[in-house]
Order: structure tokens, then sequence, then C-alpha cells
């Protein structure tokens, strides 16, 4: 604990004086990035990572700690990781959250509320990456990070001391993000788009990309992690095909991280070097190409969106069986569709870009690619249809979560039908069809299956119960208000609502007002379930190691598990689903 | 509810919801009233997907709470049924076929209409629409003039050209439907072929900095006479 009071001292303590002295030599944005990526280093190195260089290159184990300490230092053990990232995703949301709330004030009646446009759009760009961020670490860095060693049945991930700097990346990049609208204003949307995030010189603009590249290299070393874990700690008699579900989905999460962040940052690095090394890559009048930033953005940001939703997906089809009491349906096949959204992610990008003015012709592949990427997301439907028919059916939350999820991402899914036709995203495209389609996915798709793996490995996490009644309480409010909000913002889009605007026509007023009331539903399920977590911390009733009666690895360990996971290392001798089935024990 | 009855069910009820859709889209439009030529491409790609997606959701929505009704454990110790290997198989290709399917054929449709919709680049009239941050300008090479609104002419095809000075921005009528975005650097034409007379409001369509949500112009589509009065008064 006193590492990071002393790592984050010295860290915001060399960063300001940094700026304010290369302020004057350098100017403030590229002050900023030297003072910045020194300031990251001192952090890292005092809040822990110096000493765990120093014990790596001895060759010694890093250091074991006990009691709530641990979760505010620099802790290997995955379980502690995991907590990490679920707390820090949790925080993230609330952040991300009060600024969808405040959007959704200003936006309950045309002309403008309370906020200036220039407050608005930084408001905006916040929310958005806020969420963005949200949405890629909770479930596969949170909950992956403690479930999937477990459910390979290995004692940590592969490189546990780097599982904890990628974690410990995060905060820095956090607390620099909320720094950024204060320092001169966002006006460019978490896409950020050159050549408009290339002008101009306040430094809230250089802290927005530094921020976002950081958290990419987090994402990049945990994916890293996740692969060579699966690759090479899996317990004996795990096949590939009787890794469950969910750990499948995050290698598959691990390898898009790993093969796509890159480029990302990239791209922000060239919008960096226009801002301060005034480089032209998106300078026309020097020879730069605006599109460029798109490709580059976008070749990431796609197949970003299915680190998003495969480890939700993988979510909730572990949870199924369980509480279905049934084997999953379709698991290989499952898998094979696992990698192929990998794979052809890769290649859909410009479905984003049907308007920007690239190549005609290139509309064509980029709408066939994005239409064939449907196919193995359908066969998610499959697995959860096949599996509830003729079960047995266990109403718990963590099933209604992963019902709710089902529902939502079934509309999600089917309005980007119109998106990847290209003549209909001539129409579509940048407007608020466009925000309700991707609210569906990654908020109904990838949030609602976030909380349901949430309420399902609770128990295992803390070793005590979620209360029931307000788990199901708060997944019925927040589902409901959800669509309510959702739903009626696909009719204005297509009727003109564009994006990214803080005010419309008059006549759109009742559906606006409605659903800005539907968000006060949303925002009350959440402060039910920030309720729910602490009262269940503290006097929650004892969840015992398997209170779902579920076969995976994860199960066989104590609630919480102990360092090392496992007392011996277990042995794998049947399929992960064999709910129903009678044990070869 | 027999088992075996769950297809046609869905069959029914997908079918049935799918019709009652298309009846209530006529009475509440799910677009603006169109305005153009290209509009009618895209508005039929938009019902016949709308179709599509309203019959798979009702289908889906309908199998899954049938499921959630009539498959609940009565008791804890309940499991579900050992589910039979050789059936399974065939329902996962039997998936796998019918999304390739109709994936292939929604692909067909898109195709075609994006084909009619690049296919001819003849126009009637040039016009150069200039985007900068927060203004439109339109230069009517005709008359080598600038002009503050977007006159159109009904029934014609224009080929509107746009450029931008600074950051990209877009050009967009909703009633005409296409959009296009104007990139810095570049000169990206498009065809609109006006075939509505009226006052429409065209509207930047991508995020240009704090100006965007006011960065609007008046287009103005008018008779072959009216559109010749109004531009040689204009200029």
């Amino acid at each position: 604990m006193t590492d990071l009071i002393f790592g984050l001292v010295s860290g915001v303590g060399a960063f300001v004086l940094g700026s304010a002295v290369l302020g004057r030599l350098l100017g403030p944005q590229a002050a900023a990035v030297l003072s910045y990526l020194a300031s990251l280093l001192i952090f890292l190195a005092v809040v822990g990572g110096a000493k765990a260089l120093r014990s790596y290159a001895r060759g010694a184990h890093p250091e074991e700690k006990h009691g709530l300490a641990r979760y505010f230092s620099f802790d290997v053990d995955h379980k502690v990781v995991g907590i990490q990232y679920t707390a820090a995703a949790l925080i993230v949301f609330l952040v991300g959250g009060l600024m969808a709330l405040i959007m959704r004030l200003e936006l309950a009646r045309h002309g403008l509320q309370f906020l200036s446009p220039q407050q608005y759009n930084s408001i905006m760009t916040m929310h958005g990456i806020s969420m963005v961020i949200v949405a890629l670490i909770a479930t596969a860095g949170g909950l992956g990070n403690f479930v999937v060693p477990l459910q390979l049945g290995a004692r940590d991930m592969a490189f546990p001391r780097m599982n904890a700097l990628s974690f410990w990346l995060l905060p820095p990049a956090v607390l620099l993000l909320l720094a950024a609208p204060l320092s001169g204003g966002l006006d460019f949307g978490w896409t950020a788009y050159a050549p408009l995030s290339t002008q101009g010189s306040t430094v809230g603009k250089i802290y927005f990309f530094l921020a976002f590249i950081t958290a990419g290299f987090s994402s990049i070393f945990s994916g890293v992690n996740f692969l060579a874990t699966a690759l090479t700690m899996r317990a004996r008699g795990m096949s590939w095909t009787r890794i469950p579900a969910f750990t499948w989905s995050v290698i598959s999460a691990a390898i898009i991280q790993i093969m796509g962040t890159s480029v990302v940052a990239a791209s922000l690095i060239m919008v960096i070097f226009d801002r301060i090394l005034h480089t032209s890559f998106f300078n026309p009048e020097l020879g730069g190409n605006a599109l460029l930033y798109q490709h580059l953005f976008w070749y990431y940001s796609h197949p970003a969106v299915y680190i998003m939703i495969l480890p939700a997906f993988g979510a909730i089809l572990e949870i199924i069986p369980v509480y279905a009491r049934k084997p999953l349906f379709a698991y290989k096949l499952v898998i094979a569709s696992f990698l192929a959204i990998t794979a052809l992610s890769f290649v859909v990008w410009a479905h984003h870009m049907f308007t920007s003015g690239m190549w005609m012709l290139l509309k064509l592949p980029f709408m066939i690619n994005t239409e064939l990427i449907s196919i193995p997301t359908g066969v998610v439907f499959l697995a959860v249809m096949g599996t509830l028919w003729r079960a047995r059916m266990r109403l718990d939350s963590p099933m209604l979560w992963a019902l709710a999820m089902t529902a939502n991402f079934l509309i999600g899914g089917l309005t980007g039908i119109p998106l990847a036709d290209a003549p209909t995203d001539l129409h579509l495209h940048d407007t608020w069809f466009i925000v309700a389609h991707f609210h569906f996915t990654i908020m109904g798709g990838a949030v609602f299956g976030f909380f349901a793996g949430f309420h399902h490995w609770f128990p295992k996490m803390t070793g005590r119960r979620l209360n029931e009644a307000l788990a199901k309480t708060q997944c019925a409010l927040m589902f409901v208000g959800f669509n309510a909000v959702f739903i009626p913002l696909f009719w204005l889009g297509s009727h003109g609502m564009r994006r990214h605007v803080a005010d419309f026509p008059a006549w759109m007023d009742p559906v606006q007002t409605f659903a800005s009331a539907a968000a006060l539903l949303v925002a009350a399920s959440v402060v039910l379930f920030i309720f729910n977590v602490i009262r269940s911390l503290r006097t929650g009733e004892n969840a015992g190691d398997n209170p779902w009666e579920a076969i995976t690895l994860e199960w066989k360990a104590p609630s919480p598990p102990p360092h090392g996971n496992f007392k011996t290392p277990p042995v794998v001798d049947r399929d992960p689903y064999d709910y129903g089935v009678a044990s070869k024990a | 509810m027999k088992n075996k009855s769950v297809v046609p069910f869905m069959l029914l009820v997908g079918g049935a919801i799918a019709y009652g859709l298309s009846v209530i889209f006529k009475r509440f439009p799910t677009m603006p009233p169109a305005a153009s030529a290209e509009a009618a491409f895209v508005d039929s790609a938009w019902h016949g997907l709308l179709v599509v997606e309203g019959a798979v959701y009702a289908m889906v929505m309908a199998f899954l709470l049938y499921c959630v009704f009539a498959f609940r454990a009565r008791s804890r110790d309940e499991q579900g049924d050992k589910f039979d290997h050789s059936r399974g198989h065939f329902v996962e290709v039997a998936w796998i076929a019918g999304s390739i399917a109709l994936t292939l054929a929604l692909a067909a449709l898109g195709t075609h209409e994006l084909r009619r919709l690049i296919s001819n680049p003849e126009a009637d009239i040039d016009i150069e629409v200039r985007a900068q941050q927060f203004s439109w300008e339109f230069y009517y090479p005709r008359f080598k003039q600038f002009g503050a609104k977007l006159f159109l002419e009904k029934g014609k095809r224009h080929r509107i050209i746009l450029t931008s000075k600074d950051v990209v921005h877009a050009f967009w009528v909703p009633e005409f439907r296409i959009k296009q975005d104007a990139v810095p650097g570049k000169a990206i034409p498009m065809i609109i072929t006006p075939t509505k007379t009226g006052e429409f409001t065209m509207m930047c369509n991508q995020l240009c900095g704090w100006g965007h949500t006011d960065m609007l112009a008046t287009v103005e589509v008018l008779e072959h006479e009216q559109f010749e009065q109004a531009l040689n008064s204009e200029f």
C-alpha cells in the first residue's frame, strides 16, 4: 500500500514538474509526452515494478502477500490482479455512466439545456473512451484473469509479474484521461479522426492519446499472458477440446489483442507526431492522407469489439449449461466459431468507412466479409438455443443475466445487418441507428455478459453469495430500462438524428424525453448493484466451494482459492459440460 | 406443447410477426419520406432487411420464451435430458447451411443495390459543395459563383463534388438517403437525383469540432423554370 502511495506521489510529481520545466523549452504538448513517459516509468518502478524486476533477475519467487492491502499493491497472484481489474472496470464504468446521465439530461429536450457544445463534446468523448475501456477490460481482464488459470487447472498465469504490470498500466492511463477534458476539452469523440484530432494546441488532447496508447500496451501484455498460459499450463488431461468455452473465448480475444492493438497504437503515435513534430501523416497539404488514420484506427477498433464480446459469449455459454443442467450444445462448433470470428474480424474494418471516400469498389468485399461474420456469430445463438432445449432450468440470477444478454445481443446482431449492407449504411452511417446498434451489442451484450459472469463467479472470487433477490431485481430493471432507452434511438437515427450532436429538431422531443427518463431506470439498477456488492462483501452468506454445482475446474478449488489454487495439480477425466451424464470417476 | 411442434410454431409466429411488422411500418414509416431516385435503392434493401430481421427476431425470441416456460426445473435435483448426439449434428449442419444460405442471399441483395447505386457516373448538372469548419459553400461552375443555398432541379442528375478546407465533414440530407464524407485533399463525387420539390435541411454528418451541431444548410429543390429563375436571380 505504501508503494502505491509513493508511486502515485512520485509519478504525479514527476509529471507536473516535467510539464512545467520542459513546457518552456519544448511547448506544452511535447513536454506532456516526455513527462508522461518518465512519470509512467517512475510510477511502475515505485509501485512494485523495480522489486519485481530484481526478484526476476535473481530467479527468486515473487513475494506472497496477504490481507486487503495486497489489492492496492503490485501483487502477482492472478486472482488479485483479476479483482483489481474488476474493481477498476467498475470504477471507470461509474465514471462513464455519470457522463451518460449528464448527456441524457442535456438531450432530454431540443435546444441546449445546461451544456455548451464544447462541454457536451468533451463529456461525450469521455463517455465513449471510458466505456470502450470498460468493455475491453471488464470480462477478459477482470473475470478472465481470475477464472482462466483456475479453469485450466494452473497455479497462476504463465507470466505473473507481467500480469501485475498489465494491471498497473491502467491507473496512470485513467488518471491522465480524467485530466484530459479539463485541459482544453476534447472535441473529437473517442474515434478521434484526423485531421480534426491533429488540430489545435491544447494539451488535454495529447493526454487522450497517451492514455489510449498506455491502455493498448496493457492489453497486449495481457493477451500474451493468456495465450502463453493456455498453450503451456493446462492440467493433465485437458485437451484443447476440453477447455471450457469461457477460456476459449478469452484465448480468442487474446489473439486479437496481440494482432491488432499495435496498429491503433501506431495511428495514435502518428497523431502525436503530427501534433508535436509537425510531421504530416494526415495532412494532405503536405502529402499526407486523412483516410490513412481511419484505416489504421478501424483495423484495430473493429477487432476490438470482438475482444469485448467474445469473453461475454464465453461467459454466457459457460453459465447456461450449469443452470440448464445440460451439456453445452454444439460445443466444438462454438470453439470453431470463436476462432472464425477472430480471423474474420480482421477483414471487415472498412464497413466503418463506406461513406469515407475510399475507393468505391472496396465497399463490396468489406460488405461481404461483414455479412459472413454473422455466420459464426449465429452459432452462439444455436448453442444457447440447443442447450436450453429440454433443459431443467434453474432461474438463478446468472441464468437470468445470460438470457437477458441473449435477447439484447439478438437485437444488436440483427441491427448490424443493415449496417453491413452498404446501400442502407449510406443512410444510417453516423446516425443514432449506429449508436443504438453498438449499445445493444456492447452494453446489451458485453456488459450484460459481464454482469452474468460477475454474478456467477462472485462466490468463487469472494467466498460469499450475492443477494439473489436484489440481483434479479437489478437484472430486470437494467434490462427494461436499457431496452427502453435504446430501442427508440433506432427510429430516431433512421429519421435523421446524427451522432455527436448536442441538439436536434423539436419534433424529436417526446422520444428523447422518454429515453432520458428510461436512463434513470438504468442508473437505479446500477445503484442497486453497488449496494448488493458492498453489502454482500461485508455480510453476505458463505458460498462454499461449489454453490452452483458446476463441473469446471475452478469449482474444485476453495472459495476463494489460496495461493497456488489447487493443493495437488488437478487431472481432467471428463468433458467440461457433462451435466446429466454420470461421472467417469 | 409437444416438442416436435416447436419448429412449425416458430415458422408460424415468425411469419405472422413479419407480416404484422410490414403492415406497421407502412403506417409508421421507418424512414423520412424519400425525395431522391437514389433513395429507392436504399429503401428497397432496407425494407427487405427489416422483414428478415423481424422474422428472425420473432422466431428466436419465441423459441427462447418457449424454453424458459416449458423447461424449468421443478426441483434442484433434476438434470436435463442427455441429448442425442446424432440429431445434434444434424441440427448443427442444418443451422450452418441455413445461415450460409441466408447470408449469401443478403449479400446478393446488397451487391445488387450497390451496383445500381454506383454504376452510372453520368450527370446533368455539376455543383461543388465546399465544407469548412463550420459552414457550407456551394459553387456553381455554370456561373462561376458561390451561393448560400444549394439549389437542385427536380428530376435532374446532379454531380455533387465534395471538398473540404480543413477536416473531414459529410454531406447528408436524410430524405435523399445517401451521404458522403468531404475529405481534405480529395474531391469526391456523388450523384443526387431529387424527385420532390421543397425545402430540405442538409446536415454535416461527420464530427468536425465544436460547431458540428449547427453546421447545417438549406437545400431547395425546384422545377426547371423556378430553378433557372432562382439561379439567375441569385447570381
